[in-house]
């Protein structure tokens, strides 16, 4: 749509995925989500080894991990388990302590269009002082010219269903509202890798469930990596292509969701994964 | 319709209301016999005394020559605080150079400095625009300093994070979260600039508004120093009404300032 004029070679990406150790059954997963109309810029991320300690105390403990190009994938585990930084070390928030994070963009892309990273924080993060338009500009920053970047941003509102908002300040948005236009902003630069850092957590059950509607609506049609972080295990289960529970800072379980989207509320299948991720937490710490 | 009219007359005349009677009753006091006119003349004296020194020019070359030096004054302190404060804030290595030092200075009274001045500079515009300065320049800077502080982190870091460079992180994350609280200290340097200017012309000057007042007295021209002291409330709430001003223009998108 509106970004894939300027990747007309994300189809790179699939050549990319077959490069990296397979993972045949996480793909056969992705084969039976509905289709994807929009051509897959996702980037693949490989883990090796992944070590990170904050003085001196280990919060990631020689993590692996391969995500596939286009992947949805989500991460949850209790509070404190290094859940967060493991998104923040893989979006280059944080230095590892040691190991390495890979990311492999789609093959063939020269090197100023390389899909940028992105991240959607647990709060909107606007800036007060700046329109709706012109924050979600804000995920244009160096590109283009004014004219364009606000062009860009405009479609980009009305894409998350904004479009009358353009003109407000932030103050004037509600709850919801405000996530969305950080959504507009994390995806009109159309990113290979979309990092969700439990944006959702503060939002009422019934926004809660729109706004999981929207990011697999847009991630469905952009193909981007989607890496969703959450402590909401009802949410990992209705979104993701496959849900990691990490405990002290290793994968503790990893999970393929197979139930072919558009999923359901309330599906027998999804409410028994769901049982299943949950006995897990719980049982590891029964006094929790 | 016309009642929203009335609202509108009546909000707009309600801070005035008080100024008012304030007024009237003064003058009816005076009038009646009740206070001297000796020690306290009747605001129709007052103007009387207005129109005088208006028409004679006195007042407007006094209150130039005030103005002038408010001016310039404020300039030079709150430029110097505004940049020190932004260095500070912005700089781990300049803060650790200089904040201690500031800090120390500004516990001096700087209207203690009074003799010290006199000896340097005489009478002279030296001694007044120093004095300014220098009064303006501390909260200037700890506001500058506090509003740099008080940045969001999560901004900054969704600044960089969005590939924001230095430049464009000063501009348009840093400065405007700033801005709240440099207002704050824009407003205390503007009530302290009038304070040193006045104390200062009337210690020691031989032109301005103080300097107009000290005169006055000496002749026992009680509705003089009775116009000095209006005109500077009036000064005063000039610059208060200019500042509140550009504070909604610069500051439309916090509630807390919106037109209500």
């Amino acid at each position: 749509m509106l970004l894939d004029a300027i990747r007309p070679d994300a189809d790179g990406a699939d050549r990319a995925r077959e490069a990296v150790p397979a993972r045949p059954d996480s793909e056969t997963a992705r084969s039976q989500a509905a289709p994807r109309r929009g051509p897959a810029r996702g980037v693949a991320v490989t883990v090796r080894d992944l070590r990170k300690a904050f003085d001196g105390h280990t919060v990631i403990d020689g993590l692996d991990l391969h995500i596939p190009a286009g992947q949805f994938t989500a991460v949850v585990g209790r509070s404190g388990c290094g859940k967060s930084t493991l998104l923040r070390l893989i979006l280059g928030l944080e230095t590892p302590t040691g190991g390495r994070i890979q990311l492999e963009e789609p093959a063939g892309v020269a090197r100023r269009n390389v899909p940028p990273k992105r991240i959607m924080f647990q709060e909107p993060r606007l800036l007060p002082w700046a329109r709706v338009v012109d924050n979600v500009a804000v995920g244009l920053t160096g590109l283009g010219s004014r004219r364009e970047r606000r062009e860009r941003a405009l479609a980009a509102l009305a894409e998350v269903g904004l479009a009358d908002k353009a003109g407000q300040w932030p103050a004037t948005l509600s709850g919801g509202q405000r996530q969305r236009v950080a959504l507009a902003r994390a995806l009109v630069s159309g990113p290979g890798l979309l990092a969700l850092d439990e944006p959702l957590g503060a939002l009422d059950a019934l926004t809660r469930i729109g706004m999981q509607g929207l990011i697999e609506r847009i991630w469905q049609q952009q193909g981007f990596t989607a890496l969703l972080v959450t402590h909401d295990v009802a949410e990992a289960v209705a979104l993701a292509d496959r849900i990691l529970v990490v405990d002290e800072g290793r994968i503790a379980l990893d999970v393929r969701v197979d139930v072919p989207r558009p999923r359901r509320r309330g599906d027998p299948d999804l409410a028994a994964l769901e049982g299943r991720i949950l006995e897990n937490l719980l049982g590891e710490s029964p006094a929790a | 319709m016309a009642s929203t009219l009335l609202d509108d007359l009546g909000r707009r005349a309600a801070p005035w209301l008080l100024p008012v009677l304030a007024l009237a009753g003064w003058q009816a006091a005076v009038s009646a016999g009740l206070v001297s006119n000796r020690f306290m003349p009747a605001p129709l004296d007052v103007a009387r005394a207005g129109l005088a020194a208006a028409s004679t020019g006195e007042l407007w070359t006094n209150l130039g020559v005030s103005a002038l030096r408010a001016i310039a004054g404020f300039a030079i302190g709150g430029g110097i605080g505004f940049a020190l404060g932004l260095a500070n804030g912005l700089s781990r290595l300049s803060e650790r150079l200089t904040d201690t030092s500031v800090q120390m200075v500004r516990n001096v009274p700087h209207l203690s400095l009074i003799p010290l001045v006199i000896l340097w500079f005489g009478i002279g515009e030296e001694a007044k625009l120093f004095l300014v300065a220098l009064g303006v320049f501390f909260p200037i800077y700890a506001n500058t300093l506090h509003g740099i502080r008080s940045v969001d982190p999560g901004l900054v870091e969704m600044g960089r994070v969005y590939g924001m460079s230095r430049a464009e992180l000063f501009r348009r994350v840093v400065l405007p979260g700033a801005l709240p609280s440099i207002f704050v200290g824009l407003r205390y340097g503007l009530g302290i600039m009038w304070l040193t200017l006045i104390v200062a012309e009337t210690i020691s000057a031989s032109s301005g508004l103080g300097y107009m007042a000290m005169q006055a007295r000496e002749f026992m021209l009680v509705d003089v120093v009775v116009l000095a002291i209006l005109i500077y409330a009036l000064l005063g709430k000039l610059a208060d009404a200019l500042t509140r001003r550009l504070e909604r223009a610069t500051l439309a998108w916090n509630p807390a300032y919106r037109t209500a």
